[in-house]
C-alpha cells in the first residue's frame, strides 16, 4: 500500500508537468516529461522529498527512429518512478540536473560520454570512464557505434 | 609567522594505481597547506565496455559476463540480473532457490566486509588488523568453496534458480564457520571501537549528517553509518527477504568509526541471517525452466550490494539476446560524496576517507584500449580473448620447456 500511495502521491504533485502516464509494473510509474520540463518535475520531487535519484539510463533507438530516451529512475522505498524524456537523435541536448541534485553529475558525465548526448549547464563534462585523448566521435553505446579498428582514439 | 599574500595552492594527484584500494582510480586534491579545498573524480581504468558486450550475448551468456564485472560481489550482479530477467519472462523462481539466493549472497557480504575491514585498517596503518582480519576471512571463502567449488565467482545462480543445493553435511560445516567468525567479528567490533590509536583516525573524521548524506544521495553502510534509513533488503524485498525480513543497522555519527561499526555490526546480522535460513530452507526444486526468447518490456531489478543498492535495468526486444542492459553500481553514488567529504579535512586523512565508502572500481567500470608501440588500437572482445589464449599459450609453452 505504501508503495501505491507513494506512486499517486508523485501524480498528484507533478501534475501538468507531465504529458503521460504508464505502470509498467505494480510497483512502477513511468512518466513521460518534455525536456523543457525536466528541471521543473525533478525540482517538484526534490522538494517534495520524494525518494532519491537511483539512476539515469540512456537509450538509443537508433538511426531510423532518429531519438534518444533518458530514462531518470526515482525510488522511494519499492516505488519507482521513472521520468522518461525524448530528444532527437541528431540534435541530443538535455538540460542538467546538477543545480538540483549535484549528485546527478556521475550519472550525466556516463550518459553523456557513452552515447553522446550534451547535458546542458552541468558542473564538469570531462569523461568519467572513457580516456582521455578520446577525441573521435565515437559513443559506444550508441546502436550504430563501431568498435573496432581505431575508432577510438588518434594513432 | 605570517602567511605570504601571494600564497598558492597545489594541486596533489593521486592514483591511479592504488588510491587507497588496491583499484584504479585518480584524484585531484587542491590543497592549501596541509588542508584539502577542493577535490575532483576520474574514474575509468578498469571499463571493460561489459554493458555494450551484453548487446551481442544471449540472455545465458550475459549471466556469465555479468557476474564478473566484480570478483568481490560477483554473485549480488548475478543474482540483480537473473531477478529482472526472470521478472520480464514471467517465470517464478522455487522458495528453495531463492533461500539459496539470499544464503549465498549473506556469506558474500561478510567476505566482502571483512576484506574492507583489512584494507580499511592497512590503510591506517593498522597491519595487524589487516592480517588477522584476512586470515578470518578464509573462512567464509572456504565456505563458500564447499556450497559452490568457487572462492570468487560461486556461479550459484542459473537463470530461473540456483544451481547449488545444501545438505547436512555442508549446512554443519557453514554453522561451525559462522560459530567462528561471529566471535571473531565481536571481537573486531570491540578493537575498533576501544582502540585509542585506531579511533585518532576514525572518530569525528569525514563525518557526514544525515541530511548531507541524503543530499549526496549516499547509499548502502556508507549511509546508513550516517543514519540514511536505505535498505532494498528491507525496502523492495526480493529472494528470501520477502518471507524472511531482515534487520537493518543504522548509525548515527557519520563518521568512519560509525562506518566500521554498522559493517562489522551487518556482519553479525547476517551471520545471524543465515543461520536463520539454514533453519527454515524450503523443500522445492532448485530450478524452473527459462524460455530462451524473452518477452519484449523493461524491468528494473534491485538488490542490497555489500556497497549497497545496485541498480539494473534491463530492456527486451523479444529475442534470445538484450536490447539494453544498464548498471548502476553502489560506488557510482557514494564516490561523489568523497569529493566533498574531504574538504577541510587532512591531507593525510584522504586516504581512509576515500576507503571509507568501500568503493569498488572494478564494479564502477565496466572499451578496451590498448596501445602499443605508439599505436592505439580499440579492441574487441573476440580479439582480447584470443590475444589472452594466444599470451597464455606461450607463457605456460616456455614454463614447461
Amino acid at each position: 500500500m505504501t508503495t501505491e500511495r507513494n506512486l499517486l502521491h508523485a501524480q498528484s504533485i507533478l501534475g501538468d508537468l507531465t504529458t503521460d502516464w504508464s505502470q509498467p509494473a505494480p510497483d512502477r510509474y513511468d512518466a513521460f516529461v518534455q525536456p523543457d520540463n525536466l528541471v521543473a518535475v525533478v525540482t517538484t520531487l526534490h522538494q517534495d522529498r520524494w525518494g532519491y535519484l537511483a539512476a539515469i539510463t540512456g537509450l538509443d533507438k537508433g538511426p531510423e527512429v532518429g531519438e534518444f530516451e533518458v530514462l531518470y529512475h526515482f525510488c522511494a522505498d519499492a516505488a519507482v518512478l521513472t521520468l522518461r524524456v525524448i530528444i532527437d537523435r541528431a540534435d541530443p541536448v538535455m538540460p542538467s540536473i546538477c543545480g538540483v541534485m549535484l549528485y546527478a553529475s556521475p550519472y550525466e558525465r556516463e550518459t553523456g560520454e557513452m552515447l553522446g548526448i550534451t547535458f546542458a549547464g552541468t558542473p564538469d563534462d570531462a569523461w568519467l570512464f572513457l580516456p582521455d585523448d578520446w577525441q573521435s566521435e565515437v559513443f559506444p553505446l550508441r546502436k550504430d557505434a563501431v568498435l573496432n579498428g581505431n575508432g577510438g582514439g588518434d594513432a | 609567522m605570517t602567511q605570504p599574500a601571494n600564497r598558492k595552492r597545489f594541486t596533489v594527484p593521486i592514483g591511479p594505481q592504488h588510491p587507497a584500494l588496491k583499484e584504479p582510480g585518480h584524484f585531484a586534491f587542491d590543497v592549501d597547506g596541509e588542508i584539502v579545498q577542493s577535490a575532483s573524480v576520474r574514474l575509468g581504468y578498469a571499463h571493460r565496455g561489459i554493458e555494450k558486450a551484453t548487446e551481442s550475448r544471449t540472455w545465458v551468456q550475459n549471466l556469465y559476463l555479468l557476474e564478473r564485472i566484480c570478483g568481490i560481489c560477483s554473485h549480488i550482479h548475478a543474482t540483480a540480473y537473473c531477478l529482472g530477467v526472470e521478472k520480464l519472462a514471467q517465470v517464478e523462481v522455487p522458495p528453495r532457490a531463492q533461500a539459496i539466493r539470499s544464503l549465498v549472497a549473506e556469506l558474500e557480504r561478510i567476505h566482502s566486509h571483512l576484506l574492507w575491514l583489512g584494507v580499511a585498517a592497512h590503510e591506517s596503518g593498522f597491519d595487524t588488523l589487516f592480517m588477522y582480519s584476512w586470515r578470518d576471512r578464509e573462512t567464509v571463502m572456504n565456505i563458500l568453496e564447499v556450497m559452490t567449488g568457487n572462492r570468487v565467482h560461486y556461479s550459484a545462480n542459473v537463470l530461473g534458480g540456483v544451481k547449488y543445493d545444501v545438505d547436512d553435511q555442508q549446512a554443519a560445516t557453514i554453522r561451525e564457520g559462522l560459530d567462528f567468525l561471529e566471535e571473531r567479528t565481536l571481537h573486531y567490533l570491540e578493537v575498533v571501537s576501544t582502540d585509542s590509536l585506531f579511533l585518532q583516525r576514525t572518530r569525528n573524521i569525514g563525518v557526514m549528517d544525515r541530511e548531507a548524506a541524503q543530499l549526496s544521495g549516499v547509499i548502502g553502510p556508507t549511509g546508513r553509518a550516517s543514519n540514511v534509513q536505505r535498505d532494498v533488503r528491507l525496502d523492495s524485498p526480493y529472494a528470501a527477504y520477502a518471507d524472511h525480513p531482515i534487520t537493518p543497522v543504522y548509525e548515527t555519527t557519520g563518521d568512519l568509526l560509525a562506518r566500521f561499526v554498522v559493517r562489522l555490526r551487518e556482519q553479525l546480522t547476517s551471520i545471524d541471517y543465515i543461520r536463520m535460513l539454514l533453519d527454515h530452507l524450503p523443500n522445492s526444486p532448485l530450478t524452473t525452466r527459462m524460455p530462451r526468447r524473452v518477452k519484449a518490456g523493461e524491468a528494473i531489478s534491485r538488490v542490497e550490494a555489500p556497497r549497497g543498492e545496485l541498480f539494473y535495468y534491463i530492456k527486451s526486444n523479444g529475442g534470445d539476446m538484450p536490447d539494453r542492459i544498464h548498471v548502476r553500481t553502489p560506488t557510482l553514488c557514494n564516490i561523489a560524496s568523497v569529493a566533498q567529504l574531504v574538504i577541510g579535512q587532512h591531507l593525510a586523512d584522504v586516504p581512509m576517507i576515500l576507503v571509507g565508502i568501500d568503493p569498488c572500481f572494478s564494479c564502477n567500470d565496466r572499451t578496451s584500449v590498448i596501445c602499443q608501440d605508439g599505436q592505439r588500437d580499440m579492441w574487441d572482445w573476440a580479439r582480447l580473448r584470443q590475444y589472452g589464449i594466444d599470451h597464455y599459450g606461450t607463457h605456460y609453452t616456455k614454463d614447461l620447456g
